[in-house]
């Protein structure tokens, strides 16, 4: 079944506004508070068989959809749909962060960042061929972690010291033994099959001050997704994600001495929880050189992630005068020291 | 008065004259190459007084060569020391700044001191380079070429900053054009990675709480290893040292 807002108004289709945080009607201004929508669908159990096809309400045309999407809009009428057995029962999420940024302040500042780009060719950095702009709900699993590291290793101080004729050196060996404790707070993991997790995890830090209740409303307008992996199969990737953290703190309580070799490391790391999260990302479309190019957006704080083309005029340009700078630079300096030129 | 008048002005000649006598150290006429080993002859003699005096004005240094048969049965070392002392050469005052080579003949020493000056600019380092530059000729007997060699070499390295070494590769334009190489390449490798966004969070950003529960230093055991001081004076290489005058020198000294 598909949920659509009406505005009690006129009638018309509401949508998610960025800028006031509430739904509202584009064609006569009303908005409405999400904060006081029912829970009801996401509450509801569906059979499977509900889900296969979903009508739109306005113009009884099929909503085509991928099998993973949780809300879009008609392909005929542009009505924002949320489809809403893909957002309840197991697939309601906890929380969402709504859309902080529009989308024309997403294309301001993407265009901002195309004009930064040192190494972006000319016709690039223009940014006028936007071919498309979306606004993604991306699935996240956050995970609160609770991991106890037994560590047990070989240290060695070393101490030189003259006396006579010779030169001493002592080292002087230590068994060092830390049991550590350590909690990691809503440590995200994208949980959908088709975001490079890569990009994902550079588009990092999200404003966790913003978390709302899940409520349906946040999504209408936009495209959402629901999870692929649950929280079961995405735990592997959050212990690499914080096994690097781990290690570093690890390390820095065995201080002081020379060397350091682990005989054992031993880190068991639990989750207490995880919740299930939708967070905002701008989805950036760009034709440049008949070829495509995505990037990504934080949907909170604007942060644009991706690989954009490289000039190989300004790589080059870059290369040579900090090249030719770094020369000069080697020359004055012998010079002053007193070399020849060549 | 004719008296006083007198008096003055032998006053005034007798400052006159030991202001040129102070002068005649950077004199032309001044000894600086003393063979007596008669390895050159009177020609090359000549050249490299000229030679001696064209470079000592330009780093204002008494660069001088002394060659001798059996160095007064001493050791090279203190005969380079009795040498300065009692020759007290200098370009800018007796006992000042000079480079000496001196060559022993029977035991086939050769040895490089700076004094002054040439203690600041022609270090044990520098001594060693140059030492170690003309010894081949040495060894094969040419020399006024190695003498040549020993002066221009001294006064080219006096151009360099004191401690700097003149042969270091950091100098060389091969390194030169690496290192701008290297750098312009790392910078710009590493705007090219950073194009696509950076990682932006750290440990902090999702640290709870760290504590360390158990915390256990024990001392288990210790070794210790002693080995030979390293000494100063291996194999003739650098060192300098004190007069018996109280003049301090850099030096460097071997075989040839």
């Amino acid at each position: 079944m598909v949920i659509q807002y009406k505005c009690p108004n006129c009638g018309d289709d509401m949508a998610f506004d960025s800028e006031s945080g509430k739904l509202s009607c584009g064609s006569c201004g009303r908005t409405d508070a999400i904060e006081g929508f029912s829970d009801e669908f996401i509450t509801t159990r569906f059979s499977d068989d509900e889900a296969k096809e979903y009508v739109c309400n306005n113009c009884g045309a099929s909503v085509i959809t991928d099998a993973d999407t949780s809300a879009t809009s008609c392909s005929f009428c542009g009505a924002a749909v949320v489809l809403a057995d893909r957002v309840s029962g197991i697939h309601a999420p906890d929380k969402v962060i709504p859309f902080q940024i529009s989308k024309e302040e997403a294309i301001q500042a993407f265009k901002k960042w195309c004009k930064n780009g040192r190494l972006t060719p000319k016709g690039f950095m223009s940014a006028d061929r936007i071919k498309g702009i979306t606004g993604i709900y991306v699935p996240f699993w956050l995970y609160d972690l609770h991991s106890v590291a037994n560590v047990n290793a070989r240290a060695t101080r070393v101490r030189e010291y003259t006396q006579g004729n010779y030169i001493y050196t002592e080292t002087k060996y230590y068994d060092v033994h830390r049991k550590i404790d350590l909690t990691f707070n809503k440590v995200p993991v994208d949980a959908s099959e088709k975001m490079n997790d890569d990009l994902m995890d550079k588009l990092e830090p999200y404003d966790y001050g913003s978390l709302k209740d899940f409520k349906t409303p946040y999504l209408a307008g936009y495209l959402a997704e629901k999870y692929n992996y649950n929280n079961k199969d995405l735990f592997p990737r959050v212990k690499s994600k914080v096994s690097g953290y781990i290690d570093k703190y690890i390390s820095s309580t065995i201080s002081g001495y020379s060397s350091v070799r682990y005989e054992e490391k031993r880190v068991n790391t639990k989750e207490t929880n995880a919740h299930y999260v939708l967070l905002p990302v701008w989805m950036v479309y760009y034709d440049y050189d008949k070829q495509e190019h995505t990037f990504a957006m934080n949907g909170v704080n604007g942060k644009v992630v991706g690989k954009p083309p490289l000039s190989m005029a300004k790589v080059s340009a870059w290369f040579g005068s900090i090249a030719a700078a770094t020369f000069i630079t080697a020359k004055i300096l012998t010079l002053i020291v007193g070399g020849d030129i060549w | 008065m004719k008296m006083q008048v007198l008096f003055l002005t032998s006053i005034l000649s007798a400052v006159f004259i030991f202001g040129f006598f102070n002068n005649v150290f950077a004199d032309e006429s001044k000894q600086r190459v003393f063979d007596y080993a008669n390895l050159l002859s009177d020609d090359e003699i000549a050249r490299l007084e000229n030679l001696a005096f064209q470079h000592g004005k330009e780093h204002e240094m008494d660069f001088i060569i002394v060659t001798t048969q059996d160095a007064d049965g001493k050791d090279i070392r203190p005969f380079i020391e009795d040498f300065y002392d009692e020759m007290a050469f200098g370009f800018d005052k007796p006992h000042g700044n000079s480079a000496i080579l001196a060559l022993d003949m029977s035991e086939r020493d050769v040895m490089i001191a700076g004094f002054y000056k040439g203690e600041k600019y022609l270090d044990d380092q520098r001594a060693t380079l140059i030492r170690e530059k003309i010894t081949p000729r040495l060894s094969s007997g040419n020399y006024f070429e190695a003498f040549t060699q020993y002066i221009e070499l001294s006064s080219e390295y006096m151009e360099y900053m004191p401690g700097v070494n003149p042969d270091s590769f950091l100098l060389k334009t091969w390194f030169h054009l690496l290192a701008a190489i290297g750098v312009a390449g790392l910078i710009v490798g590493s705007m090219a990675y950073n194009s696509g966004g950076k990682v932006t969070v750290n440990e902090r950003t999702y640290t709870g709480n760290f504590q360390v529960l158990e915390r256990k230093d024990i001392y288990l055991t210790k070794s210790v290893t002693k080995r030979r001081k390293p000494q100063n004076n291996n194999k003739g290489g650098g060192g300098g040292g004190v007069t018996s005058g109280g003049h301090s020198y850099s030096g460097s000294r071997g075989k040839f």
